[in-house]
């Protein structure tokens, strides 16, 4: 028996021995501390709501409308309006939002539901019936409802359905809806968002003054010395989703001669045909500087971010916000060199910078 | 007439000079290029109706006039965020979702030093224009300058929604979810980690665009670790950016968020950054649910699962450490084991001679 018993260790656990070390083994056991976790529910379906009017703090009609899905019996409906659509979490009433004066006016598919309960921002509907749903789209229409102010947050009902009369105990279905109220004409309400532009060779970080200089002569290209000059532009706004900068124009051109842009960030190389810009401060050549103000959220694009290293391309952003950003001054430095067999002329161009929005 | 000789010589003396000494810049007062606009402008309007409103235009610049020229051009996406790509060319054709044909601005408008203009604008939709989201934009044009080799122009630009209400194509594909980093450039998806050393700040998902409508989803993500801890975001479009019609758009969302106040122009401006979440290191699970849809439609709903590890440095020697202690005292239970069921010394040479 003992025999037996070797013999099968050694088939089972010498044969392996070289993969299954002990060692091994033991590290696996203590990886076993690394178990990973997982999640599923029944939605309302086909959900939408109707607003009657989108103008912030119109009294209006909301409609609802959804499929119910489990074929249970339902006997009270709850509309609970939160900025928030998931149905778990706390729930923050929309600004201005008021449903307590609400009139349920029309009713499609399940019918026979009247108002339990109204308050600012939650209605319960009952009904006596407790007959299965029928499989099509059942609608709610309430009237007298006033929408919120806020034109910069949208605002969901969570549904739930349940078989008791005042929508307590277990939810059959769930599902939320969600809406936004737009910006009316002439809200005065509300600070209007703002982008703030300004551009020129030298101006003051909040733009209210410039040098009103707005071209440079850089002097005369040759082979062996880079031309640089700088500009500078100042931009802000309180609108929430930033602003970006793009640079747009030809390159330096002499009629059909042209130095091009550099296409890629690039040290600048004297004797080779090359155009670049960038929006830091430099040392080869000594030029520009760091983007002066007090958020940091404002910054130059990647590209045209890095010391010592040139580019253009037309079209490119080389600034921007994701946010909010207050005013932010950015010193724009322009390199020009130029290859011995540049041919002869004057050579210009016209960049134009633009602030826009994002969205 | 010596004397007026030596005085005409030393002004010509200093003229020569000032010009060769001269900055490089040159010295001219052609306008102002500083303006406030407003960015974006949002409308609903019904077919066959329209709505007229009006465009703010200051002058900041305390000196000169502000020249500006507009016009309505069209714009897409520029990537996966939120930059307009301005269609400047004059003769561009009109997109899809162009509002050009609609939309009706002054050609121009000069506003004197340190003033504000009220400009009318309007937008009218023919009867029987089909629902959907349509955006251009206005630009607002400085003069270009004249002279030098470089010259700069300013503009700004004020980007126009109009939705047609009815009912639309909304249809929006998850493409992923996960922990973000604007630093990260490589990748399909540029900025997703699935691990880092480095300590979370935001969670991004990525949403590509089929439908006919702009789109600004809402919704929450929950962060979840090893021990089911959670960690709430519960607004994932603070911004309320949308995804243009056809672009996959990458959302991002700090995990934790401080809000500052500061004065903008006059108002009060409020500015949110990413702060430390406190995270301890090791695996999150990133739970998405987004819900969007227009007014009418369905409310749609999308949800998604991620992941990530957060591992620094002093985790990861920290784990190692502990794996090797752990895998030591298991080693000596093992071969303790052994030498109680087989003996001390077990070897398989033994084994070989027992046998």
């Amino acid at each position: 028996m003992q025999h037996r018993l070797l013999r099968f260790h050694v088939s089972a656990f010498m044969k392996w021995r070289h993969l299954w070390s002990p060692e091994l083994v033991a590290l696996l056991l203590a990886m076993f501390v690394f178990v990973l976790p997982a999640s599923a529910s029944t939605r309302l379906e086909d959900r939408s709501l109707f607003t009657q009017s989108n103008i912030p703090d119109a009294v209006t009609s909301y409609k609802v409308s959804f499929r119910y899905m489990t074929p249970s019996p339902v006997s009270s409906v709850d509309f609970l309006v939160c900025v928030n659509p998931i149905p778990y979490e706390a729930c923050v009433t929309p600004p201005g939002f008021d449903a307590s004066q609400a009139i349920l006016s029309d009713q499609m598919g399940e019918m026979g539901y009247s108002i339990l309960s109204k308050s600012t921002n939650h209605i319960v509907l009952t009904r006596a019936s407790t007959a299965l749903p029928i499989n099509t789209l059942s609608s709610y229409t309430f009237d007298n409802i006033k929408n919120p102010s806020n034109t910069n947050q949208s605002f969901s009902i969570r549904l739930r359905t349940h078989a008791s009369s005042d929508a307590t105990g277990v939810q059959t279905d769930f599902g939320s809806v969600k809406a936004q109220m737009t910006e009316g004409v002439n809200i005065e309400t509300q600070v209007p968002p703002m982008l703030v532009f300004c551009l020129a060779q030298q101006v003051e970080e909040n733009c209210t003054s410039t040098n009103d200089t707005y071209y440079t002569n850089m002097g005369t290209l040759d082979s062996e010395s880079t031309l640089v000059a700088r500009s500078q532009m100042a931009v802000g706004t309180n609108a929430t989703a930033g602003f970006a900068i793009t640079a747009v124009g030809i390159p330096l051109a002499a009629g059909t001669s042209v130095i091009d842009g550099i296409e890629s960030p690039t040290e600048s190389a004297p004797g080779t045909n090359q155009f670049g810009i960038n929006l830091v401060a430099n040392s080869a050549p000594a030029i520009g500087d760091d983007p002066e103000g007090t958020w940091t959220n404002a910054l130059p694009t990647p590209d045209y971010g890095i010391p010592n290293q040139y580019k253009y391309v037309s079209g490119d952003v080389i600034a921007e916000s994701p946010n909010v950003s207050l005013m932010k001054k950015f010193t724009v430095s322009y390199i020009v060199n130029a290859s011995p067999y540049l041919r002869a002329g004057v050579y210009t161009t016209t960049i134009t910078y633009i602030a826009s929005g994002r969205f | 007439m010596k004397r007026f000789k030596s005085i005409a010589l030393a002004a010509f003396a200093v003229f020569v000079a000032v010009g060769l000494f001269a900055p490089t810049f040159d010295a001219s007062a052609e306008g102002s290029a500083s303006l406030s606009i407003t960015p974006k402008k949002n409308y609903i309007v019904e077919p066959g109706k329209s709505v007229d409103d009006t465009l703010v235009i200051r002058n900041l610049d305390s000196q000169a006039p502000l020249n500006l020229t507009l016009r309505v051009v069209d714009f897409t996406y520029t990537n996966n965020g939120g930059t307009p790509k301005i269609n400047l060319a004059p003769d561009a054709p009109e997109t899809t979702w162009s509002l050009r044909s609609f939309l009706k601005v002054p050609e121009s408008v000069t506003i004197p030093a340190g003033q504000s203009r009220t400009l009318d604008m309007s937008i009218a939709i023919p009867a029987g224009h089909g629902a959907g989201s349509y955006y251009s934009a206005i630009v607002y044009s400085s003069g270009a300058s004249e002279g030098g080799n470089v010259g700069l122009s300013a503009s700004g630009v004020s980007l126009v929604f109009v939705t047609i209400p009815g009912t639309v194509t909304e249809k929006l594909n998850l493409k992923k979810v996960g922990l973000y980093n604007p630093n990260v450039t490589n990748g399909d998806l540029k900025g997703y980690q699935f691990s880092t050393e480095h300590k979370p700040m935001e969670i991004g998902y990525t949403l590509e665009n089929k439908g006919n409508v702009t789109e600004a989803p809402v919704g929450t993500i929950k962060l979840k670790d090893l021990f089911g801890n959670e960690t709430l975001i519960d607004d994932v479009n603070p911004t309320g950016s949308l995804a243009l019609i056809g672009q996959t758009r990458t959302y991002t969302t700090c995990i934790k968020k401080a809000s500052q106040n500061a004065d903008f122009q006059g108002s009060t401006a409020r500015g949110t950054t990413c702060v430390d979440p406190g995270l301890w290191p090791g695996y999150y699970s990133v739970s998405l649910d987004l819900f969007y849809g227009q007014n009418g439609n369905n409310t749609q709903e999308i949800v998604g699962k991620g992941s990530f590890w957060y591992l620094p440095w002093w985790f990861v020697i920290a784990v190692i450490i502990i794996l090797l202690v752990v895998a030591f005292f298991i080693w000596r239970l093992v071969v303790k084991i052994r030498n109680t069921m087989y003996g001390p010394r077990f070897k398989k040479s033994s084994l070989r001679r027992r046998r």
